[in-house]
């Protein structure tokens, strides 16, 4: 092995920031090469909040996750993976088909109790959806690996809160909204456009950090069919 | 007999002062101190001699026995204990019914043997208990000789006469198991005295060194050492408020003294609660109770602040609050862990036991059934393959089932699951959706294009929940991939279970 080749080796390790670059960040595989070459750093970042915007609910986005979830929850310190306000029950025989560890699974339901009324009786602070509060709280916790939350919430300060949230916990918060907000601002490391395709969903990168920009298409593993 | 022992250790003594090299086995101090050592009751009778004191000197620890006639539960033998502890702070249970309290530094305090006996009866007698008492120089003897006492009182003082004392009791009150008891009884022993008289070495084969020991410890010859019995300190504060206060945040500043009190007892206790109820007291309406649940022991006073503030936001009050008063539940000891050098997640960093805090927040503010795992059931049917499970916290860091794979998905063995890999969808509808149908096919925003073969799950006349469906993946208009069903029995219906996702 060659010096040239060590110390490019050694500039590697994700504890070593260099000066000319942003600072290196831990990524995990998406387990797809493709979307890997076109993400900054290979890879989902391992901190901060990224979001998902899809047209409809449930054309390929949790499948596009789930590998990297399956290597987070079978880590050897995994932390939990947090589901906050799924849309939907989540089925354990699926999860854990796609690798998952469910004993790291954490679901949260958080279905608002009319926040308004209680907010307007007691005169307190504007009342914040329970979801965005329960992530809130599980994002800057440190006990979670990573948190997924489906919301309609578009406020920029509750968003940057996520954020600031995630950084301090050390967490990847998945955001998934509806794609009419592509145009809005956000504060996310990372914004992906999801869009169906005739193979599987092609993904368009809104913003990143670092990364190239432009859309992959991603075949969907449909197995047995 | 007496004068023989004297003679045996003056010999014996003799034999050390002596030159080992002149250690005839005929010697008789040799032989001698064989014997001894296989008869423990020559013991005490040895030990008066050498230590060259009058035989009625008092033995160091007086213990008490009781002896309940009936079992009593635990809550009752430790409301006795507590009650005991009036006499000596040295009380110790011995479940499920006895007592032993030791009382030498206290006999002069309540009238002598008699005094305290008497009123130890009645404090029984209150409880609504019958005890049997004996008072012995170990507490073994105190527990047997009050398990065998009959109509008179066995009281030793000395440990001289406490082998003498012993001997006639039956060895069913040293509580060995039935079939030791029935050997020894083969052999002809009955009694105490009898079963001291045995050689210790053969003893010893034919019965373990177990019960032995309990030979040792109930002549004294060994120490027996007891736990002593400590009661259960809760903290309960109350604080009447200057002012009727109704919002909430001033209800939780005036909490805070109670709080800054809770987080003073537990310091200095290095104790923790795993449960703290709040009264509320209005002026007519009943008292509000608030309880909050903690999954692991809570500490700092703090944080069990704010878990209740979480705790009482759902809570409407009915009137304005007049006082407040925090209860905890049973004190728990606290084990601290050291904590890592790196932040969990963190480059090289590892989660040294997992703190609950998290859960128990979100389950403070949500709901207890609002936070949950997931766990597979062994069902056939879609709806009973899946459950709820309690979050599992770790305590330690313990060594992963799977080595971490960045590619754990593609590498997966099957796992537990009964299913065949990525057949099921991640997301399962409540309950199915009905679904319009066109031209023999499934309707939803349009026509469903279905995916392969059917997979057929039938069945479930056991518990009512009988099916007999043909499931489709299928995919809609705008890419949606869904798991679908037609039922088998007329009218041929079409459902929406599932969704890939």
């Amino acid at each position: 092995m060659s010096a040239d080749q060590e110390l490019a080796r050694l500039l590697e390790h994700p504890a070593i920031w260099r000066g000319r670059s942003a600072a290196r960040r831990e990524t995990l595989p998406t387990g797809c090469g493709a979307l890997d070459e076109r993400l900054p750093g290979r890879g989902w970042p391992r901190t901060g909040l990224i979001e998902i915007l899809v047209p409809r609910f449930g054309i390929g986005e949790l499948s596009l996750l789930l590998p990297a979830l399956a290597s987070l929850t079978r880590g050897a310190a995994a932390r939990w993976c947090v589901w906050v306000a799924p849309p939907a029950n989540l089925f354990a025989p699926a999860l854990e088909a796609h690798g998952l560890r469910l004993d790291r699974v954490l679901v949260v339901r958080a279905e608002s109790r009319s926040p308004a009324a209680r907010g307007a009786k007691s005169g307190r602070r504007a009342p914040v959806p329970l979801s965005i509060w329960a992530c809130e709280q599980t994002l800057g916790s440190g006990a979670c690996d990573a948190v997924l939350n489906w919301t309609r919430h578009r406020e920029t300060k509750a968003l940057r809160r996520l954020q600031l949230a995630a950084e301090r916990g050390r967490t990847l918060g998945v955001l998934f909204r509806p794609a009419h907000l592509a145009e809005e601002s956000s504060p996310a490391i990372l914004r992906l456009l999801l869009a169906p395709s005739t193979r599987g969903v092609l993904v368009t990168l809104l913003k990143s950090r670092g990364g190239v920009r432009g859309s992959v298409e991603i075949e969907l593993r449909s197995k047995g069919n | 007999m007496r004068q023989r022992v004297i003679e045996w250790a003056q010999d014996a003594h003799e034999a050390e002062v002596s030159a080992p090299a002149d250690a005839a086995p005929q010697h008789p101090g040799v032989r001698g101190s064989s014997r001894s050592a296989q008869n423990p009751a020559r013991k005490p009778a040895l030990r008066s001699v050498t230590s060259d004191q009058p035989a009625a000197k008092p033995a160091p620890e007086f213990w008490i026995g009781v002896h309940l006639t009936e079992p009593a539960s635990q809550p009752l033998l430790e409301r006795l204990a507590i009650r005991a502890q009036r006499f000596t702070p040295r009380v110790s249970l011995v479940p499920p019914d006895g007592l032993l309290l030791e009382v030498k530094g206290s006999l002069h305090l309540f009238n002598g043997v008699e005094g305290l006996w008497r009123a130890l009866e009645n404090e029984c007698v209150l409880l609504g208990v019958k005890p049997l008492l004996a008072l012995c120089p170990t507490p073994l003897a105190a527990l047997v000789a009050a398990r065998a006492s009959s109509a008179k009182p066995c009281i030793v003082t000395g440990l001289q006469q406490l082998i003498g004392q012993l001997a006639p009791l039956p060895l069913t009150a040293l509580r060995w198991p039935p079939e030791t008891l029935e050997r020894l009884a083969h052999m002809g022993v009955r009694t105490i005295g009898e079963v001291l008289r045995l050689p210790r070495a053969g003893f010893a084969r034919r019965f373990g060194t177990e019960h032995l020991s309990t030979l040792d410890r109930l002549s004294g010859r060994a120490a027996d050492i007891r736990n002593r019995f400590r009661a259960s300190e809760r903290f309960r504060r109350k604080c009447d408020l200057t002012y009727e206060l109704e919002s909430h945040d001033a209800i939780l500043r005036a909490l805070e003294p109670l709080f800054k009190e809770l987080g003073t007892f537990l310091r200095e206790r290095q104790c923790g609660i795993v449960q703290l109820e709040c009264l509320l007291r209005h002026r007519h309406a009943p008292t509000t109770s608030c309880v909050l649940r903690l999954a692991a022991p809570g500490f700092d006073a703090d944080r069990l602040r704010e878990l209740l503030g979480e705790r009482l936001s759902p809570i409407t009050l009915p009137e304005p609050v007049r006082s407040c008063e925090l209860r905890s539940g049973a004190l728990i000891r606290n084990a601290l862990a050291s904590s890592s050098l790196w932040q969990p997640g963190e480059h090289g960093g590892r989660v040294a036991g997992e703190s609950p805090e998290l859960i128990e927040r979100l389950r403070a503010r949500l709901g207890p059934e609002a936070v949950y795992g997931l766990k597979v059931l062994p069902g056939h049917r879609p709806e009973n393959a899946w459950g709820v499970a309690e979050p599992q916290v770790r305590n330690t860091v313990a060594p992963s089932a799977a080595p971490p794979t960045a590619r754990a998905a593609a590498s997966f063995p099957g796992g537990s699951s009964p299913w065949p890999a990525f057949h099921r969808p991640a997301w399962l509808l409540p309950s199915p959706k009905p679904l319009s149908e066109r031209d023999g096919l499934p309707w939803r925003r349009g026509p469903l294009r279905l995916l392969g073969d059917p997979e057929r799950i039938e069945t479930g006349w056991w518990d009512g929940g009988e099916i007999a469906r043909d499931y489709y993946a299928a995919v809609d208009i705008h890419g949606v991939r869904m798991w679908v069903f037609r039922e088998r029995t007329s009218p041929h219906k079409w459902f929406l279970h599932g969704v890939f996702g």
